[in-house]
């Protein structure tokens, strides 16, 4: 008897869990069982076709005599995996090429080919180095200004460096995020390479040793930190070289002369390094791995380390060779607007190092890690002489970017809708006014006022945009007072605000949805009732925190 | 560079009945094939009335393609088909059952969600097997061109593809058709707009209220005075649990009347005829509208250019026969021929004849001679002429006209004239059939209602409330905001209306240094991307990108 009576089920249902067996006999069962039933014709073929799926798979196919017209590309990749001989993929090949001549099969089948007899061609010699201006004499000296290039030989390099970028004193949620996922992938690897390497937290600025804690909290075991006046903001050239000079050790060959020997390390630069691809950490990571003569995966939304097989001649040194590379970054990072993704490796080449393996994360792409406050780590304050030289520009006036009005922590929100449509101006004007009764209180906007053709007089225009818009695809408030002066209450809307302690609304239409969930309706032209409401408050004729509280009720 | 892009055999946009009857006839044909699909499922952006017929005279129809399609993904047979010509509370009911059987293999309703969603699993299943399959949320944003040729397409979320073949099933207001310049946008009398309300309806109750039983069901029209004169009519389809009603307008009427597309189905709704089916209590699932093209005036003589391949209401092959509405089987029809074209083309070794062969067999089948009726071209030369219309109206509603209708009825004339397909091809599109005769018939013929209607549909910020959206960026652009250019919208908009601030569209008055202007505002979110606005208002129309927009879960 087989698990599932298919005369118990309906169609709909047997779809799927006919697709989960995987027995051949206990289909036959049932197909036996719904034939002597219910004899429904889909319900037969969907067995069947599931007879038929399993019994095909279990055919093996051989890939010297099948007729690959019948095989799809995926499955011909799938075939060439299997085969070793060289001979029978170059008949696969010459068979396709009569038959279908799929281009993407063929391409399957050469890199097979590629792959089973690369490494037998000629051994060449040891490779030898020639400098680029006598390997391309054609070319303009190629390397003129190859001074400029700081990649080292034989280097030793250790551990997972992470900038820790912060900003008005905090780090940001990146930096943690960050921490949090160089703390898992160095706990891996430590454990897979039988290492005990660390999470170095880099922290920059002006006063900063204060959040060393926190990053050893979020999985630092080392922060190195600087700090000084100057850097109370990120200004490129001396990041860099800040970064820099703590990420070279002592005795590096580009580094600084004096270097001293430090206790907690010994070695010459990072093995990998990690930036926010924030706008200042975009810019620091493009010139610290410049600087140090290593390349950059830019925006990457994953990271893993694992070995990596590689035939590219340029990093194995010799054609049709393949060869491992352990401990190898991944840095996965989306194209395509986010349908691909490809995955970067950043690999050493005869005669050229490409260390540390740097990339730059997008926020949010890692979860927020717990902090643990009980985490030990040690703090390194980084001593180095700061050169006047990079301070040259002087930051004279700053702006802090308007990242949007956030209307969520008032405890009254005054909003207008498409009620201020006879006079806009006027409407925000006297919205502007409500507001300014109170101590704690801004405007907000239903969708309907942002996106009308209406033209607002320049001293009001500053405060009509998508960032006061409250709702569904706007912000949520909950304030202690809400007034929603000519808004409709549309349900869109309404989410955004209907969770506000007391809801007061204002409008002329006495069976505008909002009325439903308002504790107060004022019946009447906001024109009117505005002005009104603003003079009681100033002459102290009414409380709305009293309203709030449930107090005593005006009239309408 | 160029090279690199990825390249299939075939590449189809669009899955509705046309892409998908286009995909599985090129995968049976063996031909590599990729579908792509805007929607998150197919059929999340679909609307149609839902009557999909297999017809006798078709060389394709969609059980022949799918099997088991009746049984896994239609509602109900449409077994039984009546027109109400309505005057006010008068109702002359005419059994058309004969038209809508003739040449008829089977008909059955549909909600679009389902079929559409079923074609997908078969549709993907089979075009896997080429070495293709089919992707959703994936919007094709134009042609690609090489030398002036096309050769493949551009989508919002992909590198351009490269194909041999391209069959745009992309549906009314195609933007492939558009790029080809092969279709375009400009002439409201070419279109109808077609809105429709799905209702729940009680277990047991459509058995209960229309006496059939769980494997029966029935097609109900309407036309006459309940639509404040706008040319055109409704419909009311039984689901499995549920029931499509709908109205579908022209659209140059729709705009020349200003009237209100959701008031015109609530006119429906509320109407005393329909509360024996309704009941007393209403509630609505969901609210959708599209464009549907007029085949006769659109229908394309030459759907293709280069690779590309129109099929289905990208090429306007969307027949009204009289209240019969049948675009789904002729996409099915169109979309399989463009495949069967393609293949054979690629069999002789001559891609480049397959749109011939195409347009050849679109001809060969008879599938031109019903989306263009011969007669109804000479027909219309004359019905569509104003003075002949106004004549007409006046001989209706004279006393002798009235006789008339009498003797007509008596002598069987009247349903012969309904059930005629002839007739039904040749109808004018003036008021007189879908006005004046109607309302004429009901009231020198009808018989009162008596019923008493209750229900109450929500209102459009309900209706907009209920749907689901995934808002993306702006997909449709005001080229001209003035009220003289794009004010046609505010009413016409399924999702606007005058007074209604909630829509898409609307109609403002803005104060400029003492003048004031009279303009229209556009915000795209309550969209339910139905195409009227493309046509009525100066805009730069698009379709939302990949999965962005609006969901119909029922379609
Ligand atoms: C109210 C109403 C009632 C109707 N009643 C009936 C009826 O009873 N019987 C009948 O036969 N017909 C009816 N029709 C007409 C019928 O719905 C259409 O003729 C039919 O759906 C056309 O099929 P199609 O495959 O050509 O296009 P569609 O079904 O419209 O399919 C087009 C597909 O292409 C996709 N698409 C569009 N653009 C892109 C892009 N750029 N990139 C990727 N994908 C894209 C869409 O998401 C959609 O899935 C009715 C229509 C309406 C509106
Ligand atoms: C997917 C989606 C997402 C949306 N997201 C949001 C969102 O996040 N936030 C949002 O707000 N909307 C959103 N909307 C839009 C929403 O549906 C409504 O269209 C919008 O909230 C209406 O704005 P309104 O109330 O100002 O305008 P209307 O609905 O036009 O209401 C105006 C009101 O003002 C009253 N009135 C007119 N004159 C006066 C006067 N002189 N004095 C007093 N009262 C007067 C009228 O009686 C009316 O009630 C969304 C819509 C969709 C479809
Ligand atoms: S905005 Fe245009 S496309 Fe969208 S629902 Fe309205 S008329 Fe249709």
């Amino acid at each position: 008897m087989p698990d599932i009576d298919p005369t118990d089920h309906e169609i709909a249902d047997l779809g799927p869990k006919i697709k989960d067996v995987e027995d051949v006999q206990e289909l036959e069962e049932m197909l036996a069982l719904e034939k002597g039933g219910e004899d429904r014709v889909p319900v037969k073929t969907l067995i069947e076709d599931r007879i038929e799926k399993l019994s095909g798979e279990e055919e093996t196919v051989d890939p010297s005599e099948v007729d690959l017209a019948d095989q799809t590309v995926a499955d011909i990749a799938n075939l060439v995996r299997e085969v070793d001989d060289g001979d029978v993929l170059r008949d696969m090949l010459e068979r396709e090429k009569d038959g279908k001549d799929r281009k993407s099969a063929k391409e399957q089948i050469e890199s097979r080919i590629d792959s089973v007899e690369g490494s037998d061609e000629d051994e060449s010699e040891d490779l030898e180095y020639v400098p680029p201006e006598e390997k391309h004499p054609d070319l303009d000296h190629p390397t003129a200004d190859k001074q400029w290039v700081h990649a080292i030989e034989d280097g030793v390099y250790e551990d997972m460096w992470v900038y820790c970028e912060t900003q008005q004193g905090d780090l940001i949620n990146v930096s943690k995020e960050m921490l949090g996922k160089a703390r898992g992938l160095m706990d891996e690897y430590n454990e897979e390479y039988d290492a005990d390497e660390q999470v170095i937290a880099v922290l920059i600025g002006d006063s900063v040793e204060e959040l060393a804690e926190v990053c050893i909290a979020y999985g630092a075991d080392v922060v190195v930190y600087l700090e000084d006046d100057r850097l109370s903001r990120f200004r490129h050239k001396s990041y860099t070289e800040i970064f820099c000079d703590m990420a070279r050790g002592a005795g590096h060959p580009y580094g600084r002369a004096d270097r001293p020997e430090e206790d907690w390390r010994d070695y010459d630069e990072p093995r990998y390094t990690v930036f926010p691809a924030t706008n200042n950490g975009r810019d620091l990571s493009a010139l610290v791995q410049g600087e140090l003569d290593s390349g950059l995966a830019s925006d990457c939304s994953d990271l893993f380390i694992e070995s990596a097989m590689i035939s590219n001649p340029a990093k194995t040194g010799r054609p049709g060779e393949k060869k491992e590379f352990d401990r190898i970054l991944h840095m996965k990072r989306p194209d395509f607007s986010g349908f691909e993704y490809s995955t970067i490796l950043c690999i050493d080449k005869p005669f050229r190092e490409f260390h540390p393996q740097g990339a730059s994360v997008i926020p949010g792409s890692f979860d927020l890690p717990d902090p643990d406050p009980e985490r030990e780590g040690e703090i390194v304050e980084h001593e180095m002489p700061l050169d006047d030289e990079w301070f040259r520009v002087e930051v004279t006036d700053f702006d802090q970017l308007d990242s949007g009005v956030d209307l969520s922590g008032n405890d009254v929100v005054v909003a207008l809708g498409r009620g201020i449509g006879d006079d806009p101006t006027e409407g925000i004007e006297l919205g502007l006014d409500l507001v300014d009764q109170f101590e704690d209180a801004d405007l907000g906007l239903s969708r309907g006022v942002i996106t009308a053709s209406y033209q607002f007089a320049g001293h009001v225009e500053q405060y009509v945009g998508m960032d006061r818009q409250i709702g569904e695809s706007g912000q949520v408030v909950e304030p202690d007072v809400y007034i929603a002066a000519g808004i409709s209450g549309a349900v869109q809307h309404k989410v955004g605000m209907d969770e506000s302690d007391t809801i007061i609304a204002i409008n002329t239409d006495p069976e505008a949805d909002i009325v439903d969930f308002s504790d107060y309706f004022i019946e009447g032209d906001l024109f009117d009732v505005l002005p009104e409401l603003t003079e009681s408050l100033e002459k102290g004729e009414l409380d709305v925190k009293a309203l709030a509280d449930g107090g005593n009720t005006t009239d309408d | 560079m160029t090279d690199d892009y990825e390249h299939y055999e075939a590449v189809v946009v669009g899955a509705g009945p046309g892409g998908a009857a286009a995909a599985a006839t090129l995968a049976n044909n063996g031909v590599e094939t990729l579908v792509l699909e805007r929607g998150v499922e197919a059929g999340s952006k679909n609307v149609s009335g839902g009557l999909i017929y297999a017809e006798q005279s078709a060389p394709y129809t969609i059980d022949g393609l799918f099997p088991n399609f009746r049984e896994e993904a239609t509602e109900r047979p449409a077994d039984e088909y009546y027109l109400h010509n309505v005057a006010g509370n008068k109702v002359k009911t005419v059994d058309m059952t004969d038209l809508h059987h003739t040449d008829t293999e089977w008909c059955d309703s549909v909600l679009r969600r389902r079929m559409d969603g079923w074609l997908e699993d078969r549709v993907h299943e089979m075009t896997r097997e080429t070495g293709g399959g089919l992707l959703t949320e994936v919007r094709v944003n134009g042609l690609l061109r090489e030398g002036g040729e096309i050769v493949g397409v551009t989508c919002d979320e992909l590198d351009p593809i490269k194909a041999d073949v391209i069959v745009a099933a992309d549906g009314v207001n195609s933007e492939l058709a558009r790029d080809a310049g092969l279709m375009d946008w400009d002439e409201p009398d070419e279109w109808f707009q077609g809105v429709k309300a799905i209702v729940d309806m009680p277990e047991g109750a459509i058995e209960e209220r229309f006496d059939i039983r769980e494997d029966e069901g029935e097609a109900h029209l309407f036309s006459g005075d309940l639509f404040e004169g706008v040319r055109g009519g409704g419909l009311l389809y039984t689901n499995e649990d549920t029931l499509s009603i709908g109205t579908v307008f022209h659209l140059d009427s729709l705009v020349a009347e200003q009237a209100e597309p959701h008031e015109l189905l609530d006119a429906l709704l509320t109407h005393p005829l329909l509360a024996q089916w309704l009941g007393d209590d209403y509630e609505e699932i969901e609210y959708g509208a599209k464009l549907v093209p007029d085949s006769k005036k659109v229908a394309h003589p030459s759907p293709h250019e280069g690779r590309l391949m129109l099929v289905g209401d990208a090429a306007g092959q969307m027949q009204a026969q009289g209240p019969i509405i049948k675009g789904m089987n002729h996409a099915v029809t169109a979309g399989a021929l463009a495949a069967e074209a393609f293949a054979q083309a690629q069999a002789r070794g001559d891609e480049s004849t397959a749109g011939e062969l195409y347009e050849q067999k679109l001809r060969t089948e008879g599938v031109m001679d019903k989306l263009r009726p011969p007669q109804y071209e000479l027909a219309s030369v004359v019905g569509e002429n104003e003075r002949v219309t106004e004549l007409g109206e006046r001989v209706v509603n004279s006393p002798l006209g009235r006789a008339g209708l009498k003797v007509a009825e008596k002598t069987g004339v009247l349903e012969r004239g309904f059930n005629s397909p002839f007739v039904m091809s040749i109808m004018p599109d003036t008021k007189l059939p879908y006005v004046t005769i109607p309302t004429a018939l009901g009231e020198a013929l009808g018989d009162r209602v008596t019923d008493e209607n209750t229900i109450q549909p929500p209102d459009l910020a309900d209706r907009i409330g209920d749907l689901t959206y995934d808002v993306g960026d702006p997909h449709i652009e005001l080229v001209d905001n003035s009220f003289a250019a794009s004010g046609d919208a505010v009413s016409a908009c399924p999702v606007s209306a005058t007074d209604f601030g909630g829509g898409c569209y609307r109609d403002e008055k803005v104060k400029t240094n003492g003048s004031e202007e009279h303009l229209v505002s556009l915000d795209t979110q309550p969209c339910v991307e139905c195409g009227t606005c493309a046509i009525v208002a100066d805009t730069d129309w698009d379709h939302p990108a990949g999965g962005k927009g609006v969901e119909f879960k029922q379609g």
